[in-house]
């Protein structure tokens, strides 16, 4: 009963010439799927092909047996979406407009609507408020709304675009939780910037920039390929070009008001470099700076 | 700051299309507009020019009305575009912005809207100079009138405009609010134009009018053509009032955005915001395992929920209640304003009525509602971005079509059912309770509401076509200035022109009658199309992120396919199928005659025939018909003898017969004679007499003609047999003989075009041989008249005459009508089920036929016609028939006309009067008297065709009926009546398409021989005497009655008057016939001072003028030796209630411009000055007195 999904060649070129996707081929396997990649990556564009809004120029995309491109109603029945910019018709409540996405989404059965509806306003913790008007709601509990139209019916595919922004960390964690709950029958694709949420939850992941897939990998085998070539430094500001020059500087952060960088190399560079344990964010910045 | 905003929002605006696009747009509508008749905008009429002053000035007014669409694009969504495309924050940044931010962005995005305004301004100058206009038509006027109407009209109306809708888009930051305001704009400006037709209202009405347009024209409304063609409309102080408020308004709509714009992060709507819940702890309930269903079922579920809720976000919505509260307003301003019916006399609230007004208010209202709401629920999850999520959802596309679309018609349906709630507030709070639903529902909900369903289905599919809101906006204008432009470009038919379809008068005898066949299957012609339509916009609903119109049609050529593609061609089948029984009804069993080919047809008859125009032929002496009515069938059999006889003195060797194209002539026969030419394209025939017909020798014509109207027509479908209320008359049927110039086509423009010569209206007052005819017949003098009807069992029929018997055939009636003396070659057939009511006038039987419901003023009829029988008999001379009947007849016309003893009156004329109000005119009375006037002044005074003729039938049977008016109801609803009367004569001159003659010389002018005869009649009588005016008129009948060749002429009527003017006054017969005079009088200054015997020294400061006109309008003044009255106005109790009544002090005679005069009152003045009672014809009435000041 689960599937995975899979695309392969995937382009397409926007009216104003940008090429958006330039041959995506990307396994997806049931269970939590991490999306990195930065603004302009292509990374909505895959996600809305997959979604069923656009249409690529090539490619295909196979969810088991199902061609999501071509029969998008029945990929529509398995899917849950949710975008990055979310709203709701203000003038309706949680409840209704829930059991309206219900409807919608072809849950025909007004008992099992009814059931399903209720369970999802309490996992998103909205039960409480389930006959305000949604107008009034705050981002957070507008985006805990989303999160429940997307788990609506029975999906086989879950894609949602930056899902965490604009929660709480208690709230994240309980929607991470949720997340997984179903992730272990489905494909979830989770478009992210916020590398933990992948670290946290995915067991596969993929780094897109370009158009192109970068990376492909399971989180713990990436971070485990820059063990022992990692490294960090504080250094004054004044110093960054000068390190950008004799090294492949991963990422620059400030602590306390002081310059911290990461740079990668096979081997101790010396000069006051420091070996540091790698983490998820050192994966996808080495990355990027490879491909530039 | 402020200038860095501006320029920021112009250098965006000009870089996207839509400003270029909308600067063509308008530009080119003006052009249009000016270079060819085919687009009206305002606009030039008769001899006004192309480019006159004030044509520029309507058409840029109208203009701008139309620029609220560019208003609202452009100035409203200025601000509210930051929150939709969440652009806010960058700019929010210190709160010192915030002016600036506002003011700069209003200005900029307004200046867009002025620069379109700059384009239509060009277009029209351009067009003005294009080499294909008719010379003659323009005047050449110089950038100074298109200045003056960018400047006072167009500018500020967009800055008012902007201003309000800016302030609510930007204060409620909802886009649809502004769309409410831009509703708001409408229905002041309809009021307005509403109100103007009282002529109590008109400062009202100029001042509300938020455009100007309405100042403008009651700045103008007494303008003649040459000061049209010649002056700025810039005096007027109406408009400089109106601009000063509006301008005000906008300034303060501005100031009040300044205060309360508040620089913070949008909530969605204001109110009711949710707190954050306290976290509860986490209940980690499982999710429930649930079916996914499909099918048509499903989609049908999807499809109802989704009704349920677009049909609560409309009609909860704030903006659908202040919609239904304009409308409200709106239908409730039409009714009070349009009840007003004539004379300022209201009507009764009648069901019909109402059903009309709401038809007449509702549809703009209707229409924005319809362009604006289609934009907003086609892109509603859009905006509240919920597109990605909805479009990715398991429905078919048909799914959000259909429930917007029933959102729609709900709204709609919503909104004229608001209406229908205030016609039946205003019937019953009128005391009106003879409410008919079925009526309401039959107008309202079928035959309204279906059309706007169809449109409703065109303004969604256009925006799913469009794919952006705005596109979709001017794609709705171009369809609606398509539908208008068409007809006059020769693409007349209501086949092509999407929602159209013949036109369904609505009548209380009637019903709706034959027309709703027609109506019927067109609508359902126009809805298989919106079918198509909407399944069109299925195909190419722009449904998920990547929406380029290669790609929808693409897709949309890949989902036409099997039981979609079968169920669309069956659909077209259908809608071709439809089309094709209408086009069978319209022309194959029916004639369709396209306007142009109905001028060709003139043109035709007039180039071939035009030759025969003095040929000498015999005249009609008798006639005999038998008409078989089926009114049921609509179809009718009529039969005819005519006698003719030789009155010339030569033989008649040719006899030339004009027949008519809507009926079918089947036998037309003289003896002994054949047909030596037929023209059947225009309807003309030359039969050769075997023998000559010999000078003082008879011969018969005979003839047989079938009318049917079988199935339906697409337009002008006959009114003269219907159902109930069949009114024929004898010139619509009956073979004419000999060429007549009333067929030729009289104006002028026209003419120019079609290359033919000019015409001369009417023949010249002093023409002795145009002195051989009546100006109502070429063929006869004196008429022996019989003739017989059938009809159906259940319909009574008339006919002119006395009855001499009614039988029943069959299922058929028949009646045979003979009158017993020689009448006017002039007679109608009438058929309907009426009630009768029945009085008498010493010998003459009085009858009022009448539609059973509309019993109301029959009582007053019969009054006015005893008071008028007793008044005519009395000072004019004997009635020459024993009986008179008022038969009512259908709304498709509304006028009464006298025939011999028989008097048609339309039921929209005084059937429905509301005459409870003892202080409005009774125009039933007025009506009435007029009519029966006739039956001296036509019926037996009859003038030659020349001009002035109309004078003895309209202006003499005007100055009876103003006789017998006074004597029921005395002198003051005389000055309320002639008030109207003045108002419609000076508002007539500027209308004029030819030129204005003297009342002398009039050329069957309505404004001449009806308002101005009354005013110069009345006046006359004033100054020289009623008795005298009578014993005139008494001799004239006397001498002048029933007369035979050379007929009388005007020239006949004023020298008897002349004669016996006093020579003191003799100027009066020269001003009131013979030139146009009109006076400039008023009143400086008013003093009084009470003298010891208690009466009252009043003195006044007068300025008179008279000048003369010439009959293009150029106006010079001439000396004045003039009497004009000079008085007061003093308080009277009359009737338990104070009033103000003139009290005429002296006759005196002006010398000099200005003089002081010194006059002695009896009463304590409240007002003075001269020509109180306003008996010269005056431009500026109201200044003629003055509020008197009191000296001590």
């Amino acid at each position: 009963m689960t599937h995975a999904l899979t695309i392969r060649e995937l382009t397409k070129t926007y009216g104003n010439g940008v090429r958006a996707l330039k041959g995506i081929d990307l396994d997806v396997p049931p269970g939590m799927f991490g999306l990195l990649g930065p603004n302009g990556a292509g990374k909505s564009t895959l996600m809305r092909t997959v979604a069923t809004l656009q249409d690529p120029d090539h490619g295909s995309i196979t969810l088991g047996g199902l061609d999501v491109l071509r029969d998008k109603d029945a990929t529509r029945r398995v899917l849950g979406y949710l975008p990055q910019d979310f709203g709701v018709y203000p003038h309706l409540d949680p409840l209704s407009l829930l059991d309206h996405f219900a409807v919608l989404k072809g849950i025909a059965d007004k008992g099992e609507r009814k059931a399903m509806v209720e369970a999802l306003l309490q996992r998103v913790n909205l039960w409480d408020v389930r006959r305000k008007r949604l107008g009034g709601f705050s981002g957070g509990m507008k985006q805990r709304f989303g999160i429940a139209q997307a788990l609506l019916g029975a999906p086989r595919l879950v894609i949602v675009d930056e899902p965490t922004a604009g929660l709480d960390p208690e709230e994240r964690t309980r929607f991470l939780n949720l997340l997984a709950e179903i992730g272990e029958q489905v494909v979830v694709v989770l478009s992210t910037h916020i590398v933990d949420d992948v670290a946290d939850l995915c067991a596969q992941m993929a780094i897109i920039a370009g158009g192109e897939v970068l990376h492909r990998s399971e989180p713990r085998d990436a971070i485990d390929g820059l063990r022992g070539k990692t490294w960090r430094k504080v250094i004054d500001k004044a110093d960054l070009a000068q390190h950008r020059e004799r090294h492949t500087v991963i990422s620059t952060r400030l602590v306390g008001g002081r310059t911290v960088i990461h740079i990668f190399d096979e081997h101790d560079p010396g000069h006051g470099f420091a070996e540091v344990d790698p983490d998820l964010e050192d994966v996808y910045f080495t990355t990027l700076r490879r491909a530039a | 700051m402020f200038w860095e905003f501006l320029r920021f929002e112009v250098r965006s605006r000009l870089r996207q299309p839509t400003v270029w696009l909308f600067t063509a747009v308008f530009a080119l509508m003006a052009f249009g507009a000016t270079t060819s008749d085919a687009i009206i905008i305002g606009g030039a009429a008769g001899n006004t020019a192309i480019d006159a002053p004030i044509v520029i000035a309507q058409m840029l007014g109208v203009l701008s009305v139309i620029g609220i669409i560019v208003v609202t694009a452009f100035v409203a969504t200025s601000v509210i575009r930051d929150f939709e495309q969440r652009t806010y924050a960058p700019f929010f940044t210190s709160p010192i912005r915030k002016h600036a931010l506002l003011l700069g962005r209003f200005f900029g995005s307004l200046a867009m809207a002025w620069l379109v305004f700059v384009g239509a301004a060009a277009g029209m100058l351009i067009g003005s100079k294009m080499p294909w206009l008719d010379p003659q038509r323009l005047v050449g006027t110089g950038l100074d009138a298109y200045a003056w109407a960018l400047l006072a009209l167009v500018m500020p109306n967009l800055l008012v405009m902007g201003a309000v809708f800016f302030a609510v888009g930007t204060l409620t930051r909802r886009v649809l609010f502004a769309y409410v305001a831009v509703a708001g704009f409408f229905v002041i400006y309809v009021v307005s134009q509403e109100l103007i037709s009282g002529l109590d209202n008109d400062v009202i009405a100029a001042l509300a009018d938020p455009f100007g347009l309405t100042a403008v024209a009651v700045d103008t409304r007494y303008w003649t053509v040459a000061e049209r063609n010649s002056q700025l409309p810039s005096t007027g102080t109406l408009l400089v009032l109106n601009r000063a408020l509006w301008l005000g308004i906008g300034a303060a709509a501005l100031l009040w955005t300044q205060l309360r714009f508040r620089l913070a992060v949008p909530n969605e709507s204001g109110r009711g915001r949710t707190d954050e819940v306290a976290a509860a702890p986490p209940v980690e309930v499982p999710l429930p395992k649930v079916h996914i269903a499909s099918g048509w079922r499903v989609s049908m579920a999807q499809c109802r929920h989704q009704i349920r809720v677009e049909l609560s976000g409309v009609l909860r919505s704030t903006a659908f209640g202040v919609i239904a509260l304009f409308a409200a307003l709106n239908t409730l301003g039409g009714m009070y304003a349009s009840i007003d019916d004539m004379f300022g006399t209201p009507v009764y609230p009648v069901t019909s009525l109402m059903v009309r007004l709401i038809d007449g208010s509702i549809g703009l209202f209707a229409l924005i509602v319809i362009v604006f709401y289609a934009g907003e629920l086609t892109w509603k999850e859009r905006r509240i971005g919920l597109a990605e999520v909805y479009d990715a959802l398991p429905m078919p596309s048909w799914v959000p079509i259909v429930a917007k679309l029933v959102a729609l018609w709900a709204a709609i349906a919503g909104i004229l059912t608001v209406a229908v709630l205030c016609g039946v507030c205003v019937q019953l709070s009128r005391g009106w309770t003879h409410l008919d639903p079925l009526l309401y529902l039959q107008g309202v909900y079928v035959i309204a509401l279906s059309q706007w369903m169809l449109v409703a289905a065109l303004a969604i599919a256009l925006q799913a076509v469009a794919n952006h809101k705005y596109v979709g906006f001017l794609l709705m204008a171009g369809y609606f200035v398509l539908l208008q432009v068409l007809p006059l470009l020769d693409f007349e038919r209501a086949l092509y022109r999407y929602g159209s379809s013949p036109s369904a008068p609505y009548s209380d005898m009637n019903g709706y009658g034959h027309f709703t066949t027609g109506l019927a299957w067109y609508r359902l012609y126009w809805a298989l199309a919106a079918v198509l339509l909407l399944v069109l916009a299925g195909l190419l609903w722009p449904r998920g992120t990547d929406q380029r119109l290669r790609l929808r049609l693409g897709r949309a050529r890949a989902n036409l396919r099997g039981p979609l593609l079968l169920a669309v061609l069956a659909i077209g089948a259908a809608f071709a199928s439809v089309g094709g029984w209408i086009f069978y009804n319209t022309d194959v069993r029916n004639r369709f005659v396209p306007s142009d080919e109905a001028e060709r047809l003139q043109v035709l008859y007039e180039e071939r025939y035009a030759q025969y125009g003095g040929l000498p032929q015999p005249r009609i002496t008798a006639v005999e018909l038998h008409l078989e009515l089926y009114p049921a069938e609509r179809r009718a059999d009529i039969r005819g003898t005519l006698t003719l006889v030789n009155r010339t003195a030569s033989p008649i060797e040719t006899l030339h017969v004009a027949t008519f194209p809507d009926f079918d002539l089947r036998a037309l026969t003289v003896p002994g004679a054949s047909v030596t030419h037929q023209d059947d394209e225009v309807g003309y025939r030359i039969l050769t007499l075997e023998g000559p017909l010999q000078p003082g020798a008879s011969t018969t014509l005979e003839f047989d003609v079938g009318f049917a109207e079988p199935g339906f027509v697409e337009r002008d479908s006959v009114t003269s047999i219907v159902f109930n209320g069949s009114f024929l008359h004898s010139t619509d049927f009956v073979p004419r003989i000999g060429y007549d110039r009333g067929g030729e086509i009289a104006d002028p423009n026209e003419r120019r075009k079609r290359g033919l010569p000019e015409r001369v209206r009417m023949a010249d007052l002093d023409d002795a041989s145009a002195r051989a005819n009546t100006y109502i017949s070429h063929e006869a003098d004196w008429i022996d008249f019989a003739a017989t009807i059938g009809t159906s069992t259940d319909q009574v029929a008339i006919a002119p005459g006395y009855l001499q018997r009614e039988w029943t055939e069959g299922e058929r009636r028949y009646f045979r009508y003979e009158m017993d003396a020689p009448i006017l070659d002039f007679y109608a057939f009438l058929s309907a089920r009426w009630n009768v009511a029945r009085d008498r006038w010493n010998d003459v039987a009085i009858e009022v036929y009448h539609h059973p419901e509309h019993d109301m003023n029959v009582a007053r009829m019969i009054e006015a016609t005893q008071a008028s029988l007793s008044y005519f008999t009395e000072n004019f001379g004997p009635y020459q028939h024993r009986q008179v009947r008022i038969v009512e007849f259908p709304r498709y016309a509304s006028f009464a006309q006298s025939f011999p003893n028989t008097i048609p009156y339309s039921e929209s004329i005084g059937f429905i009067a509301d005459l409870r109000d003892a202080e409005d005119v009774d125009y039933v009375f007025y009506v009435t008297a007029h009519e029966v006037a006739h039956q001296w002044w036509a019926h037996q005074v009859i003038g030659a065709d020349v001009q002035g003729s109309t004078v003895m039938s309209e202006t003499l049977s005007q100055y009876s009926a103003l006789m017998v008016m006074e004597k029921s109801y005395g002198r003051e609803q005389m000055r309320k009546f002639l008030a109207y009367e003045l108002d419609r004569y000076l508002s007539g001159r500027g209308r004029e398409i030819q030129r204005e003659l003297p009342l002398i010389r009039v050329e069957n002018q309505p404004y001449i021989h009806y308002n101005k005869g009354s005013l110069v009649m009345y006046a006359l009588r004033e100054y020289i005497g009623e008795e005298t005016v009578n014993r005139v008129l008494a001799e004239y009948i006397r001498d002048a009655g029933f007369q035979q060749p050379p007929y009388t002429t005007a020239r006949d009527l004023v020298e008897r008057l002349r004669a016996v003017t006093p020579a003191d006054r003799a100027y009066l017969i020269e001003d009131l016939f013979e030139t146009i005079t009109l006076y400039d009088n008023r009143t400086h200054r008013a003093t009084a001072r009470k003298l010891e015997d208690g009466r009252w020294e009043v003195e006044i400061d007068v300025e008179t003028h008279k000048v003369r006109a010439a009959d293009d309008g150029t106006e010079a003044e001439v000396p004045l030796s003039d009497l004009i009255d000079v008085g007061v106005f003093v308080e009277r109790e009359v009737d338990g209630v104070t009033r103000e009544v003139p009290l005429v002090l002296d006759r005196h005679r002006f010398e000099s411009e200005r003089e002081t005069i010194t006059m002695t009152s009896p009463e304590r003045p409240i007002r003075a000055g001269v020509d109180p009672r306003v008996l010269l014809v005056d431009r500026n009435p109201e200044d003629n007195l003055r509020p008197v000041e009191f000296l001590d």
